[in-house]
Parts: C-alpha cells; structure tokens; sequence
C-alpha cells in the first residue's frame, strides 16, 4: 500500500519536473528563435543600407542569402530539438 | 436525400469543367493547343479525385466533430503533411515566386519569416490548443474568460482573417485558372468558388485534410521536379545560375539581396512580427490541431510540416532564380520590359513551360489549382466552425446540439463561399502575396495576442481581451488604410506598399496586449 503510494508520488513529482523543465525550455526557445529572426532582420537592413561596402559579385551568393538560409535552417533545428526533448506524455 | 443532391452538385461541378474545355478548345496554335489539352487533362483528373474524396467523406461526416475536425483521428505525419499543404498554397506558390522574379531576394525574405514563425507555434500554441480546445481558438479563451463575449470577438476576427485570405486564394485562382482555359476571369473565379462550395460543404475536414496531403506530396514532387530540370540546365552550379539571373534582371546583381524591405527599418520589423506572430493567430492553422489525437501529434506534426516547408522554399528558391534566369528576355514568355504574359504570378508555370514541356506545365497548373481548392476549403471549414461554435452560440446566448451545428457549419461554408465568389470578383488584379500578408497582420494583432494571454496569464479579464482584442486590429487597419492609398495611386515597389501596411502590426500587436494587461489591472 505504502510502496503504491510512493511510486504515485514520485510519478507526480517526476511529471511537475518535466513540466517545469520543458516550460523552462520553452521559453527559452521562444527567445532564441525570436533574437534570432530580429539579428537576420538587423543584418540585412544593415547590409542593404551599406551596399557599396559589401557589394557582391553576382556568381556568388551574398551574405544577405547566407543569413536568410541560416535563419530557416535555425527554425528547422529549434523545431526539430524541442521536439526530440523528452516531454513525458 | 443526400445521394440525388450530391450527384446534382457533381453534374453541376462536371458541366463546369466542360465549360471550361470547350472555351479552350477554341483557341488556336498547335502548340498552345498540345499544353492546354494536358493541363485539362490533369484538371480533369484532380478534380474527379477531389469529388471522390468529398463524397467518401461526405459518407464518414454526420456529425459536426466529424465534420469539422475529421474526429480527431488525423495522425501526426498526415497532419504534418496537411499543414504543409496549408503553406504550399497558391499565394506562397506563385505570388513568392513571382516576386523573386520580380525583384529578387525580397522575395526569400517573407518565405524566412514564414518559416521562422513555425517553432513560435509549436512552443507556445501548439499543444495548448489540443489540449483545450475543440472546435475553434475561441475554446481556449472561454476557459477563463466569459463565453458571449468572447466568442463574438473571436468569431468577427476569424471570418474577417478568413475573408482576406480566401480573397488572396480566390484572385489566384482566378489569374491562373482564366490564363489556362482561355476564359475570363469572372467565370475562372466563379468556376472555382462553385468547386469549393461543393467540396467544402460536402466532405468537411477530413476531406480537406486528404486533399491537402495529396497536394502537398504532388507540389513538393512537382516543385522538385522544376528545380532540378533548372539545376540540369547550369549543369547544377549554382554560381552560373545566379550570374545568368543577374545579367537578364534590370537590377543587375542588386537581386541577389535585400533591397526594397531594407528601405524602411521600422516597416520592416513590422512585417517580420507581423508574420512570425500572425501564424499564430491563423484560424485555418490553428483548426488544424484539433484534428489530432493528443499533444503530442500536435508537437510532432509541426515538426514535420516546418521540415516540408522549409524544402518547399529552397525550391522556390531554385524557381525563382530560374525563372528570372531562363525567362526574362524570352519573347515567348515575356514582354520586352520583362513583364510575364499573364503577370509575374505565373513565373513557376512558365518556368515548368520551359524546363519541362507542356506535360509538366500542365501537371504543375493542375497541381496549383488542387492547391487552391484545397486551401480554400481548409479556410472555408475554419470560417464555417467559427461561424458556427463563436459567432452563432456567441450571439444567441445557447449551446447548439450535434445537428444543429452540423447543419449551420455547412450553411455557413455556403454563405463563406458565395462571399469569396463575390470578394475574388471585386479584387481583380490584386497581388497576391500582399493580400496574404494583410490577413497574416490582422491574425498577429488580434488572435495572437488573445491566444497568448489566454493560456499563459493568469489575470486576463474578459473586459481586457475585448477591448484589447478589438482595438489592436483597428490600429492595423489604420495603417493598413495608409498602405492601400500607396497601392492604388501605383507609387512605390510592391515591397515597400507590403512593408507600410504591415507597418500597423507592429503598433497593433503590442497595443493590444498593453491594452489587455492594462485594462485587466484596472479591473
């Protein structure tokens, strides 16, 4: 009976730990996604404003495609970490 | 009752299609006459496969959670697929491809945002959503705050969303669908709208899920196919690729960056929150959760759609860029200042033309026009389920049986349907992705900002979220007002009219929520 009641508890307990951890994350996550949209948004107005300085030669892909492709790559990642996260359901 | 009605819809339906094939057969040119003979063919094909769904699933839809959610039996990889397909549509198909042709990288730059919006789902309303809701967002919200009110605000945001969308959808399908039979574009919109009303109010969910999931493997298949023939053309070097898109295009190197989104930093920032937290707020996104069986499969089948529509966009990437490369300067598909014939819209299907031949344009037309349908019925099902669970309990003050709301969602799909027929007639000549963007905006400022409040405050009052919920898109309004004098006086590039009508989003959002903080502390 006592043995029962523990193993509940501790599963409860358990259950609060993964909720708490993966608000935590969550959070987190959202932050990270978000400074990471604003930093692409930064550096393409400031490398559209500057466009003397960092003119590119067409054959090449400019740095305003190389951070439009990593910001899409990040929301692939970010997605695919919190899913792979344990979430206890 | 219903097998002598729906044979009526599908002779209705079938003698529509015929219209539409004996207008193009009165056209000459062998070779125009080749490619529209295969496109009519696969039209023909796609839409008999769209009936048959709608009818088997009309079969399977006698009750409204049937009807409007498909049961909740949806699994996560079919779901992934289906939201995939939501995004596939014809505005991101052929209006962010046609404007990479038109101006290059700017174009890339919504798709980003749209992509970037997905993780800020699935962290924050994904699960939530499937936890607590059933029919609509409004669920969620009522499970704090008062139900009369809050259902009517929830419902007037949701059909407003919906309208604009089915509007950008609708004057797609109308530029697309009138290029490839030779006919107007008031009957090419008419066409279309009977087809969706047909399908809507017949197959519910389920059928839009399927149909969706069809779509979305035949776009992703179809677009791949595009952009390795373009690949096979520069022997798979993308340098060459670039170089002979930037000497065709007028700006030169200029296409290979930001450049129209750049000019006003404060517009800017207001689309990239416009369409990273509109996603949020976008009733035919967020129906799609409850067509899962539990949080989980909600978590997962986001994961899988940002995978899918990630690769959908480095294809239209690839598109984009080829078709500036391999059609500008192509008097078959391009007058001398560069314009496509049938507008810059139709950059993929010319493309398909070029690369691919009549059958792969053909293919890809039909493919672009399941897509329409099946976006639009998604849109006109999340219209009909709010009508039905906001707006009508909302404003009659009482709970609806099984029936009742089975019967009102489906007239509300109608009437949902008639109104796109009537809006897609009046927007002629509209860009697409723009109008796009303007439901997007008004989804950030109004849905988000309730939904988010909602599930994570704890003192959100219903006075807060109405008040709130109401001025925040009106401030988008405002500016969006602003926007569309721009647009009709024909000053300035498309990017800059999308950029100073999303410019309301990023005083509207956050007004809202000061609004809903504040008047909840005063209460």
């Amino acid at each position: 009976m006592q043995g029962t009641s523990l193993h509940k508890t501790t599963e409860v307990v358990l259950s609060r730990a993964i909720a708490n951890r993966l608000g935590t994350l969550r959070f987190r996550l959202v932050l990270a996604m978000i400074v990471a949209y604003l930093a692409m948004m930064a550096f393409l107005i400031h490398s559209a404003r500057h466009a003397t300085q960092t003119a590119v030669v067409a054959s090449d892909s400019s740095p305003a495609m190389v951070a439009l492709a990593s910001c899409m790559a990040f929301s692939v990642i970010l997605t695919g970490l919190f899913v792979l996260a344990r979430h206890g359901d | 009752m219903r097998i002598p009605r729906n044979c009526m819809l599908l002779l209705v339906t079938v003698s529509t299609f015929g219209t539409g094939g004996s207008a193009y057969s009165a056209q000459s040119g062998s070779q125009i006459h080749q490619a529209e003979l295969s496109t009519i063919v696969f039209f023909v094909v796609f839409a008999a496969l769209t009936l048959l769904i709608s009818f088997w699933a009309a079969r399977r839809a006698t009750s409204s959670s049937e009807y409007l959610t498909a049961g909740s039996s949806i699994s996560s990889g079919q779901n992934g697929l289906a939201i995939a397909g939501d995004y596939m549509s014809a505005g991101a198909f052929l209006g962010l491809s046609g404007a990479i042709y038109a101006s290059g990288l700017d174009g890339m730059f919504l798709a980003a945002s749209y992509l970037a919006s997905w993780p800020i789902v699935l962290f924050l309303v994904a699960e939530p959503l499937r936890r607590l809701g059933k029919y609509s967002f409004a669920d969620v919200l009522t499970h704090k705050l008062r139900e009369r009110p809050i259902r009517i605000l929830a419902g007037t945001s949701t059909i407003i969303i919906v309208s604009f969308y089915l509007v950008a959808q609708m004057v797609g399908a109308g530029e697309l669908i009138s290029l490839l039979f030779g006919i107007g574009y008031g009957p090419a919109v008419i066409m279309v709208g009977l087809l969706m009303i047909v399908f809507s109010t017949l197959g519910g969910m389920r059928a839009a899920t399927w149909v969706q999931i069809i779509k979305a493997i035949l776009m992703i298949g179809g677009s791949a196919m595009i952009a390795t023939l373009v690949l096979v053309r520069f022997g798979f070097n993308m340098s060459d690729l670039f170089k002979a898109a930037a000497s065709n295009h007028p700006n030169g190197s200029k296409i290979m960056d930001i450049r129209g989104f750049a000019q006003d930093a404060v517009a800017t920032l207001s689309l990239g929150v416009g369409v990273l937290f509109g996603t949020a707020g976008l009733p035919h996104i967020l129906m799609r959760f409850f067509t899962v069986s539990d949080e989980r499969a909600a978590r997962v089948s986001v994961f899988y759609a940002t995978c899918l529509i990630g690769l959908f966009f480095a294809m239209l990437f690839i598109i984009g860029y080829g078709s500036i490369a391999l059609l500008r300067g192509d008097a078959t598909y391009a007058n001398a200042s560069g314009a496509l014939f049938g507008g810059n819209n139709l950059a993929p299907i010319h493309l398909a033309r070029a690369v691919g031949g009549s059958i792969l344009a053909g293919f890809i037309s039909a493919v672009a026009f399941a897509t329409i349908l099946a976006v639009v019925s998604g849109l006109l099902i999340a219209g009909a389920s709010s009508a039905a669970n906001d707006l009508v309990v909302g404003l009659s003050g009482r709970q609806l049986d099984e029936r009742l709301r089975l019967r009102i969602s489906r007239s509300a799909a109608m009437v949902l349907g008639v109104l796109a027929i009537l809006l897609g007639l009046a927007c002629e000549g509209q860009n697409v992705a723009y109008l796009l963007a303007l439901a997007t905006a008004i989804a950030a400022s109004a849905n988000f900002p309730l939904l988010l409040l909602a599930i994570y405050w704890d003192g959100l009052t219903t006075r807060g979220a109405v008040v709130g919920g109401t001025f925040g898109p009106y401030l988008v309004g405002c500016f969006h007002g602003n926007g569309a004098n721009c647009l009709v006086k024909g000053t300035g590039s498309w990017s800059r009219n999308l950029s100073v009508r999303l410019a309301g989003t990023v005083h509207g959002a956050p007004c809202a929520v000061c609004l809903l903080a504040g008047i909840d502390r005063q209460g």
